[in-house]
């Protein structure tokens, strides 16, 4: 099939976008992403491809709390008519907002009975 | 005495858990939520736990399907693929301007006299 190398980043070829990678810092350290990593045999000598890992979970993580947001705030304007009408809201990421927003991602969770 | 601050919720694992719970608490607090629920919280920690180990298996085994024993970057891409993740938006979110880094701790220099 065609090259996986060919794949483009947003219009950027991807060994530029690697190159660009050599001086940043994902939110993730290095040092954890690495960690788990290799604790699934994954070792690579090249520090770059660690932080495309970093940031493309932390992507995806953060596509999930945006959308968990865009509900709170839709949950928000259905009852807040009548008594929380606050100047500035303060939002709360709930298992309630969560919950739906992973099933869309096909993720099924179900709130734990307890948790400490 | 229930546990109050999300330091305290994962403290009890281990240090990069509490690492991981911080950065994950970063993007949320990234994306406009000011508080988190303590179970919402753990479960993106898991999920976040769970994707990093899952892509580091998936180029594993690209790169051993290709006779070589270290993962290069187009073994890194096709894992993505395969989970569902594109990397479309990825430079735009390289970029992004809010973003929350955690410091690396300070090297302690042991005062030998």
């Amino acid at each position: 099939g065609s090259g996986a190398t060919g794949h483009r980043a947003s219009g950027v070829p991807l060994s530029d976008f690697l190159l660009q990678l050599e001086d940043y810092n994902p939110t993730i350290p290095d040092a954890v992403t690495a960690y788990y990593l290799n604790s699934s045999g994954f070792e690579a000598a090249d520090g770059r491809l660690v932080r495309l890992i970093s940031l493309a979970a932390q992507k995806f993580i953060s596509d999930i709390t945006n959308d968990a947001l865009q509900h709170c705030k839709m949950r928000g304007s259905q009852q807040s008519s009548s008594k929380t009408k606050g100047k500035d809201k303060r939002y709360t990421l709930t298992m309630e907002d969560l919950t739906p927003v992973l099933a869309e991602y096909g993720i099924s969770v179900k709130k734990p009975h307890y948790y400490i | 005495a229930l546990p109050t601050s999300t330091a305290e919720v994962i403290a009890s694992v281990n240090t990069r858990r509490k690492i991981l719970a911080t950065a994950v608490s970063g993007i949320i607090q990234e994306s406009g939520f000011l508080n988190v629920e303590k179970a919402a919280l753990g479960t993106l920690v898991e999920m976040m736990q769970s994707l990093i180990s899952q892509i580091g298996r998936e180029s594993k085994g690209y790169s051993e399907l290709a006779y070589r024993t270290e993962p290069i970057i187009a073994d890194i891409i096709m894992a993505l693929v395969d989970l569902g993740i594109t990397m479309e938006g990825l430079q735009a979110y390289k970029m992004r301007p809010n973003r929350v880094v955690i410091t690396p701790p300070a090297h302690q220099v042991d005062l030998k006299q």
